[in-house]
C-alpha cells in the first residue's frame, strides 16, 4: 500500500523530466502526461479493491504520527485521486506546442493528488499553493490582454486567501502544538474556543477562493470568460472540488459545532442568491454558467451544514453531480459560446447538441427522474428535518434559487428553438473532442438515472466511513496517543 | 469612497486579528503546547542522525513539504518562461538593436566577477554540503550558486555564458534525482522518502544518511531555477 504514494510522486517526476525529454521528442514529452495519468487510473482502481471498506495511512519518511506526514487513503479520497486523473485526461491540451505547460499540467495533478490524500495541515497548504501556481501560469499562457489582466487578478485574489489559510493553520498551531489532522481531532476541545473557530473561518474563506465561496468570488466570471472552456470545466469542475474537500477534512474531523455549520450556511446562502441574480442578468452564456457554478458551490455548503455523514454523503452527490453538468455544460461551450441571440436556432443547426444540453440542463434544475432531482430533494428532505430558523431559511433560498433558475434556462432554450435568422452560424462546426467528452457526461448521467439508488447507497457507505473521526484516529495515529487521550 | 472603505475593513481586520493574538496562549504564563516540536526535538538525533536540527526536519520529518516547494520554485520558473516568451515581432525588433548594444559592463567589473565566480562557486556548494551540520543548507547554498551565475550573466549580458538547455537539465536531473532517492526507499520496502543508508558518526561530513545528497538535489535544482529564472529575463527568446 505504501506504493500508493506514486499516485502524486508519477506526476511530478513527470513534470520535473517532460523539459529534457522534449528536447529529444515533443511526441514522446505530450504523451508522458497522459501514460502518467493512465498509470495512477490503474494504481487507483487496483487500490480501491484493496482497501475495501477500510483505511489505510501511509507515513511518509517511515516517521509515526504525528511528527511525520500522513497520507490517508480510503474510499473517499480514491474516489476524488480517481476523478482528478480523469478529469485531467479529459482536458489534456493536445494541441498545445509549449513542453512547459504539459509540465504545469502534471504539477496540477500532482497537487491535486496530494489534496486528494494528504492528513497533514501544513502538508495541504503545501499542495494548495503549488496548485494555485501552476493554475496562474495554465491561466497567464492564453496571451491576450483580458487573459493577463484576469490572471493577475486571480493571483490577488488567491494569494489574499493563501495568506489567511496560513494564518489559520498557524493558530490552530499555536493552540495545539500539532498539525496532523487525526492528532488533532483528539483535542477538539482545545479548538472549539473563539480563537479555534475563528482558525477554521480563516481556512474556509482562505481556501473558500478556489472554491468559488460567497466573498471571495469575484474572479470566477472573468477567469473563466479568458481561458479555453476545457480548462473552465477542469477549474469549474474539479479545482474547485478539491479546495472543498480541504475545508470537508477539517470540518468533519475537527470542526463538528454549531458555529462552524451556520458560516457554512450563511456563506452557502449569499452564494447561492448572488450567483443566481447575477446569472439571471447574463447575456452570454460563459458568464450564466460561471454564476451559476457559484450558486452550485453555495448549495454545496449549505449540504456541508448538516454536518457528520449525512452532510457529507449529501456534499459528495452534489459534487459529483455538478462535475458532470457543470464539466458537461462548459465542454458544450467549447462548441457554442458566446452572446445568447447567437444561440438562435441552434436545434435546427444540430438538434443533438441542444438535447445534450437540455439533458445538462434539466438535471441541473432537478426535474425529475434525473439525478438532479433526487439530490435536490434528498438535501430539503436533510435541511426540514434539522429545523431551526437558518435551516428552513436555506429551503426556501434553494427553492427560491430553483424557480430563478429556470426562468434564465428555459429563456435560454428558447432561444435556442427559435427559427434561425438567415446569415446566423451558432455552431461552431471544427471537430472537438470535448464535444464527444460533454456527450459522454450525459450518457453517464441518463444512466446514474436509472442506478440512483444502488449509487446512493454506496455513496451513503462511502460518507459513512469517511465522516467518522474515530475511524481516522484509529487508522493513523500510534497506540499510545490513543491512550492519552481515554 | 472606496479608499474609505477598504481602510475600515483593513482596520476592522486588524482588530479582529489583535483580538485572535490576544486569546492564543503565546502571552499568558502557560506555554505554548510544544507535542510535535518536543518530540522531534528529542528524537531527531537517534532517527535521522543529522547534527543541525533543522535539517533533520526539512528533509527527515518533513521531506515531502519540501518536496513540493521545490516543485512551486519549479512551477514558478516555468510561468515565467511561458508567459515571457517574446513574439516573433519583438524578436526582429531586438534583433536590430542588438548592433548598437554590445557591450560588457567595463574592465573593472568584468574581472571583478571573474575572479569572485570561482569563489562563490566553493562558498555555495559548501554551504549544500554542510547543511546537515551547520546552519545553511540546500535553499540557501542554491542561491548562492545562482548568484554566482547571474553575475556572470549581468557583467556580460549580450555574450551567451551560460547555456540554457545545460541548466534546464541540471534542473532536471536535481528534482528527478530528489524523488529517485526517496523511490529507492519505496523499492526496499519502506516508506517514500524514509533515510536511508546508515547515519555516521554523529557530527561528521559523512552522516545522516542519504540527507547530504538530498540537500545537494536542492541546492542545485534551487540553483539551476533562479539562475533559469534571469535568463529567461535576459534572453531574447526562451529556449524551450
Amino acid at each position: 500500500m505504501n506504493s500508493l504514494v506514486l499516485l502524486m510522486v508519477l506526476p511530478l517526476f513527470a513534470a520535473f523530466i517532460i523539459p529534457v525529454v522534449a528536447k529529444f521528442s515533443s511526441k514522446l514529452a505530450l504523451f508522458t502526461g497522459p501514460v502518467v495519468l493512465c498509470i495512477n487510473l490503474l494504481l487507483i482502481m487496483s487500490a480501491w479493491v484493496k482497501v475495501g471498506s477500510g483505511a489505510h495511512a501511509i507515513f511518509l519518511g517511515g516517521f509515526l504520527p504525528p511528527v511525520g506526514i500522513v497520507f490517508y487513503i480510503d474510499h473517499f479520497s480514491l474516489l476524488f485521486s480517481g476523478l482528478i486523473a480523469s478529469m485531467v485526461l479529459i482536458v489534456w491540451p493536445w494541441d498545445a506546442k509549449e513542453s512547459r505547460l504539459y509540465s504545469l499540467y502534471m504539477l496540477l495533478s500532482a497537487a491535486s493528488f496530494g489534496l486528494a490524500l494528504s492528513a497533514d495541515l501544513f502538508n495541504l497548504y503545501v499542495f494548495y499553493e503549488l496548485l494555485a501556481v501552476a493554475t496562474y501560469g495554465i491561466i497567464a499562457k492564453q496571451k491576450n490582454s483580458s487573459a493577463t489582466a484576469a490572471s493577475l487578478r486571480y493571483l490577488f485574489i488567491s494569494s489574499a486567501g493563501s495568506v489567511m489559510l496560513l494564518l489559520g493553520i498557524a493558530i490552530i498551531y499555536t493552540l495545539t502544538g500539532t498539525l496532523n489532522i487525526a492528532h488533532l481531532a483528539t483535542m477538539t476541545e482545545n479548538l472549539h474556543g473563539f480563537a479555534g473557530l475563528s482558525a477554521f473561518a480563516l481556512i474556509a474563506i482562505g481556501a473558500g477562493v478556489k472554491a468559488e465561496m460567497f466573498p471571495v468570488n469575484s474572479w470566477v466570471a472573468e477567469v473563466y470568460g479568458t481561458i479555453p472552456r476545457q480548462l473552465s470545466a477542469l477549474l469549474a469542475g474539479l479545482i474547485s472540488k478539491l479546495a472543498v474537500v480541504l475545508i470537508i477534512k477539517m470540518l468533519l474531523m475537527v470542526f463538528q459545532v454549531q458555529a462552524a455549520f451556520d458560516l457554512l450556511l450563511v456563506v452557502g446562502m449569499l452564494g447561492v442568491i448572488s450567483g443566481e441574480m447575477v446569472a439571471w442578468r447574463a447575456k452570454d452564456m460563459i458568464r450564466m454558467l460561471s454564476f451559476s457554478s457559484i450558486a452550485h458551490l453555495g448549495v454545496l455548503f449549505i449540504a456541508l451544514s448538516i454536518g457528520g455523514s449525512k452532510g457529507l454523503w449529501l456534499a459528495i452527490a452534489i459534487m459529483l453531480h455538478h462535475l458532470l453538468v457543470k464539466g458537461g455544460l462548459f465542454l458544450m461551450a467549447d462548441r457554442f459560446s458566446g452572446h445568447f441571440d447567437k444561440l438562435k436556432g441552434l436545434a435546427h443547426h444540430s438538434p443533438m447538441s441542444a438535447a445534450v444540453f437540455l439533458v445538462f440542463i434539466l438535471s441541473l434544475l432537478g426535474v425529475p427522474p434525473l439525478p438532479g432531482f433526487w439530490i435536490k430533494m434528498a438535501l430539503v428532505m436533510n435541511l426540514a428535518e434539522l429545523g431551526g430558523g437558518l435551516y428552513y431559511l436555506a429551503i426556501g433560498v434553494i427553492l427560491l434559487a430553483t424557480i430563478i433558475e429556470t426562468a434564465y434556462m428555459f429563456n435560454l432554450v428558447q432561444t435556442m428553438y427559435l427559427k434561425a435568422d438567415a446569415d446566423s452560424t451558432p455552431l461552431n462546426k471544427r471537430y472537438s473532442a470535448s464535444y464527444t467528452f460533454a456527450k459522454l457526461f450525459a450518457l453517464l448521467l441518463l444512466v446514474s438515472m436509472v442506478f440512483v439508488s444502488p449509487i446512493s447507497k454506496r455513496l451513503k457507505d462511502i460518507a459513512n466511513h469517511s465522516a467518522n473521526p474515530q475511524i481516522y484516529i484509529h487508522t493513523v495515529l500510534p497506540a499510545r496517543y490513543l491512550g492519552e487521550k481515554s | 469612497m472606496t479608499k474609505y472603505s477598504a481602510l475600515l475593513f483593513i482596520s476592522g481586520l486588524v482588530f479582529l486579528l489583535m483580538v485572535i493574538t490576544g486569546l492564543l496562549p503565546i502571552f499568558s504564563d502557560s506555554h505554548t503546547p510544544m507535542l510535535v516540536g518536543k518530540a522531534i526535538l528529542e528524537g531527531a538525533k537517534d532517527q535521522v542522525g543529522a547534527a543541525n536540527v533543522v535539517t533533520s526536519v526539512v528533509l527527515g520529518y518533513r521531506g515531502l513539504d519540501t518536496l513540493g516547494e521545490l516543485s512551486i520554485l519549479f512551477a514558478a520558473a516555468s510561468v515565467v518562461g511561458l508567459v515571457l516568451t517574446k513574439s516573433s515581432f519583438n524578436k526582429a525588433a531586438s534583433a536590430n538593436n542588438d548592433k548598437h548594444d554590445h557591450h560588457d559592463s567595463g574592465f573593472v567589473a568584468v574581472n571583478a566577477i571573474d575572479l569572485i565566480f570561482p569563489l562563490l562557486l566553493v562558498v555555495g556548494m559548501y554551504i549544500i554540503t554542510h547543511g546537515h551540520l551547520t546552519p545553511g543548507g540546500g535553499f540557501q547554498g542554491g542561491v548562492v550558486l545562482a548568484v554566482a551565475f547571474s553575475m556572470l550573466v549581468i557583467v556580460r549580458p549580450r555574450r551567451a555564458s551560460i547555456n540554457h538547455g545545460m541548466v534546464s537539465i541540471i534542473e532536471s536531473f536535481a528534482g528527478v534525482s530528489f524523488i529517485l532517492i526517496g523511490v529507492i526507499a519505496l523499492f526496499k520496502g519502506q516508506s517514500f522518502l524514509q533515510p536511508l543508508l546508515s547515519h555516521g558518526e554523529f557530527g561528521s561530513l559523512w552522516s545522516a544518511g542519504t540527507l547530504p545528497l538530498l540537500y545537494l538535489a536542492v541546492g542545485l535544482k534551487v540553483g539551476a531555477e533562479l539562475a533559469g529564472l534571469l535568463l529567461a529575463l535576459n534572453s531574447d527568446e526562451v529556449v524551450d
